[in-house]
């Protein structure tokens, strides 16, 4: 078996993936047009310092940015293959859209980032961002977004709500600074829940099952009213992150959307700053989002935002047992190679086509229920689900005879 | 055979002596000997090979070479953008203490909490993979690095706010102006080894003599970046106005020769600026101008980004830098007609062709899958390799001792030449011409100087013109 010459990490969409691309991309297009989206794409090269201010990637995810020189970089400065779509969409916010008072924009993109090995290293995206000031109706509003799209494919999905804000507040009041969070916050999802123990010594006032209660995924806004109790009153700033969370939990249980509230969930933990969902189908995550209002500012003006990201490649294998848009498919043979033949052949398949009828020119072998027109100056012979040919003298008397076995 | 990696330069005389108390006694390494390829005494099943120092982890992570001895620092360095373990420390040779060390101006920037003040902090360094990682840890908004090819403690304060710099004793660094504002290493000389030799091969004969020689088991030093939090407080005040000083870079190294035959032929007398120590800022009596010392190859991209208005540099270097960035407005305004040598393409003696073309026939034949290019200048190997169609090839990019890497480190040079003489000793032979370089004077060609840099740019010009009207004495 000699080497491929595919560069490690990138992939071949195959015309079946295509299919499963387009069937995914096409339902995202009209849940998002449906609620009043519209469609950006955002460059594939940007500047780098756009990803390295705090607040933005992680020192984790910037060590796997594709950044380079560019042809006219001799200062130094470098710039990035996407590695998040993001930051892109609240740069191109600020300098096309800033006036605006709410935006509402999506794109369908991938994003670079270097794997070992061959794990993936181009993750196409479809996502929605939400810039302006709508919460909390803002957060509600991409939960059920991204849920329809769910739905709407037949997937089953699982939805998942949590707040950095939550272990925000505790580690402040234990007295921690950002680094420490940070690492400790890194522990915790590690699946070391011990780290929650010294948060819980550090904290006096907390009832004795805070550790416990952390630790656990409730499953509607009684569980929030039991933390609140547990936490006790000490911890500033955590009310309004219990209070929002035990609003948006309300009105999906309002519209019988199922899901569960976990206080250790988010993996980006300085990007979010608010309500943070995750989405997973077969326990598998296939997408997620939450608000990150330090994200996009216009001037020294922050602006609130929020958006998610449903992962393509996540999904695709899903839609594996969906009908395929290959059958249907009639092909047209010219019986010889002579000018004749040809002519009559693609005469043919254009008056099939413009019929809406999908054709292939050529001499595809015949599997049950595929249709093939034997072309010739003489007319045309259909052979149509291995029934005996039937001969036909016109185009528009073979059109007429596809179109009717067909239908 | 076990081949091991060693290095040129200063480090040779104590290294030699650490090998022969090892009873790895290389010959002609620590005499300086001018092969690069040199056997050990005793010892059949032992090579070494002599590259610049910064070329050996590369080598040894690519797995050309088993083994090889090198400053610690340069392995941090390749591992600060190549995460893979493809190379390990093995044992610390007690040699060559250097600290690696962020430095500023004293003028200007003179500690690290008034780094986050800076709207673009600009930073220059040998090591520009070490430099992008204290970046990006100290969580700077905007940065840009300057990769240079040495003298990177010459940059603060007008061309860099910050230098990256391994220095033995960075309090001598203070008596030029600058000041530690960060150690990111304490760096020594290592034997390094590759991964992949170490699972497979029996290095336990080489091994073993460095460990009864050596009873160090230390662990190599891990690299310390700063955080956000290190670089915020103080804040530097930004420079107002324009500087009227006309500001010119005079090269170093081989070209220093012929340029300062050229400016004392022009009457231009800077003091410091000879021997093989020149000053980094010779001074001058003429009126309005600023000198500074720096390596040739970075000439261009200071011109280009106008830290510089003028520079003296080799047409090689400027070359180099637009195959690199082709729309850079740092363009040739002079031919000083003096350093002549052509960039050639160059492979070994005994091949049987003479020509590329007769070249890529035989290496086609052959059924060569991937062609190794090594050079100095890795753009233009590139453009080269591009232009004359060559299949699947890898561009080697090194420092130095490029002479010792045909044929068995690499298939082509793409290398200076000014006699022949030195590729006749290595048993290489040119078979293309890339052009003749020669000294050349450079400026940014979008720049608009005024008044009284405007009249010491003009001045500077003629004088030199005259003198590359005039055959350079040799």
């Amino acid at each position: 078996m000699t080497d491929s010459l595919r560069c490690p990490g990138m992939r071949d969409l195959l015309p079946g993936d295509m299919e499963r691309f387009r069937r995914l991309e096409d339902t995202f297009r009209q849940v998002c047009l449906g609620w009043g989206y519209g469609e950006v794409r955002t460059p594939t090269i940007e500047h780098l310092h756009l990803f390295t201010a705090a607040g933005t990637l992680s020192p984790q995810m910037l060590e796997r940015v594709y950044s380079f020189l560019d042809w006219d970089g001799w200062s130094g400065e470098r710039v990035v293959l996407r590695p998040d779509s993001t930051i892109p969409v609240a740069r191109l916010y600020r300098e096309q859209f800033a006036s605006a008072p709410v935006t509402r924009l999506f794109y369908v993109q991938s994003v670079l980032r270097f794997a070992e090995g061959d794990a993936s290293r181009e993750d196409w995206q479809c996502g929605v961002e939400l810039i302006g000031d709508t919460q909390p109706s803002g957060d509600i509003e991409l939960i059920l977004m991204a849920s329809e799209v769910l739905s709407r494919l037949g997937l089953p999905a699982e939805l998942k709500l949590s707040d950095p804000g939550i272990l925000r507040s505790l580690f402040s009041a234990a007295g921690l600074d950002s680094e420490k969070q940070l690492a400790l916050y890194d522990r915790v999802l590690d699946g070391d829940l011990s780290a929650l123990d010294d948060v819980q010594a550090a904290l006096p006032g907390a009832g004795a099952s805070l550790a416990a209660l952390l630790a656990l995924e409730g499953e509607n806004a009684a569980y929030l009213g039991n933390l609140r109790t547990e936490i006790g009153p000490s911890i500033s700033g955590i009310d309004p992150v219990l209070d929002e969370l035990a609003s948006i939990s309300d009105v999906l249980s309002h519209l019988e959307l199922a899901h569960r509230i976990a206080p250790v969930l988010v993996r980006d933990f300085e990007y979010y700053t608010g309500p943070v969902f995750y989405l997973y189908v077969d326990g598998q995550k296939v997408g997620g989002g939450g608000r990150y209002d330090a994200l996009v500012s216009v001037g020294d003006r922050g602006s609130p935002a929020s958006g998610f990201a449903l992962d393509m490649d996540a999904l695709m294998p899903l839609l594996s047992g969906l009908p395929s848009a290959a059958t249907g498919l009639t092909t047209v043979r010219p019986k010889a190679d002579d000018t004749a033949s040809l002519r009559a052949a693609f005469e043919l398949a254009r008056s099939l086509r413009a019929a809406g009828v999908r054709v292939e020119v050529g001499d595809k072998t015949l599997a049950p229920g595929d249709v093939q027109v034997v072309a010739s100056d003489a007319g045309f012979e259909l052979r149509n689900n291995g029934a005996e040919p039937t001969s036909l003298e016109t185009v528009d008397e073979t059109v007429r005879a596809i179109a009717k076995s067909s239908s | 055979m076990i081949k091991i990696a060693l290095p040129a330069g200063d480090l040779r005389p104590p290294i030699g002596r650490l090998l022969s108390s090892c009873g790895l006694r290389v010959e002609g390494y620590a005499e300086g000997s001018r092969s690069y390829r040199l056997a050990v005494e005793g010892r059949e099943d032992v090579a070494a090979r002599v590259f610049r120092e910064k070329d050996i982890p590369i080598q040894v992570a690519l797995g050309n070479y088993d083994l090889g001895v090198c400053s610690l620092a340069w392995v941090k360095e390749i591992q600060a953008r190549f995460k893979q373990r493809a190379i390990v420390p093995l044992r610390d040779l007690e040699l060559g203490a250097l600290s690696l060390v962020a430095m500023g101006a004293t003028s200007a920037c003179d500690r690290l909490d008034k780094l986050g003040s800076l709207p673009v902090v600009r930073i220059a360094s040998d090591y520009p993979n070490l430099a992008d990682a204290f970046a990006k840890s100290a969580r700077l908004a905007r940065y840009r690095v300057q990769g240079v090819w040495g003298a990177a403690e010459a940059y603060p304060p007008e061309d860099a706010d910050v230098a990256i710099v391994a220095v033995s004793n960075p309090d001598a660094l203070s008596e030029r102006g600058l000041a530690p504002l960060f150690e990111l290493l304490h760096s020594s000389v290592w034997l390094i080894g590759n991964v992949a030799s170490l699972g497979r091969r029996d290095l336990s004969s080489v091994l073993n003599l460095f460990n009864a020689a050596n009873g160090n088991g230390a662990q190599p030093a891990e690299v310390s970046f700063p955080t956000r939090a290190d670089t915020l407080g103080a804040s530097v005040p930004l420079s107002t106005g324009e500087r009227d000083m006309l500001r010119l870079a005079i090269p170093d190294g081989h070209q220093q020769r012929h340029v300062q035959g050229a400016l004392e032929a022009a009457g231009l007398l800077f003091d410091g600026y000879n021997g093989s120590t020149p000053a980094r800022r010779p001074r001058t009596d003429v009126d309005g101008l600023e000198v500074k010392v720096i390596r040739p190859h970075d000439m261009p991209q200071l011109v280009a980004a106008g830290e510089v208005d003028v520079a003296i540099t080799g047409r090689d270097c400027l070359m180099e830098h637009l195959y690199s960035f082709p729309s850079s407005p740092a363009a040739e305004v002079l031919d000083l007609q003096r350093g002549q040598y052509n960039l050639a393409a160059v492979v070994g003696e005994s091949l049987p062709a003479n020509t590329i073309g007769e070249v890529m026939d035989l290496w086609r034949h052959e059924g060569r899958d991937v062609l190794r290019i090594a050079s100095e200048f890795p753009a233009t190997a590139d453009h080269y390799a591009r232009s004359r169609h060559f299949w699947r090839y890898q561009v080697i990019s090194i420092a130095g001792a490029s002479e010792g890497f045909v044929p068995e480190d690499a298939d082509l040079l793409i290398e200076g030449t000014e006699t022949g003489k030195t590729l006749v000793e290595n048993k290489l032979k040119v078979i293309d011409l890339l052009y003749r370089s020669t000294t050349c004077v450079i400026a940014n060609k979008n720049a608009s100087l005024q008044r009284r840099k405007r009249i010491v740019y003009d001045e500077l010009l003629t004088r030199l013109r005259r003198v590359s009207e005039v055959p350079e004495s040799v």
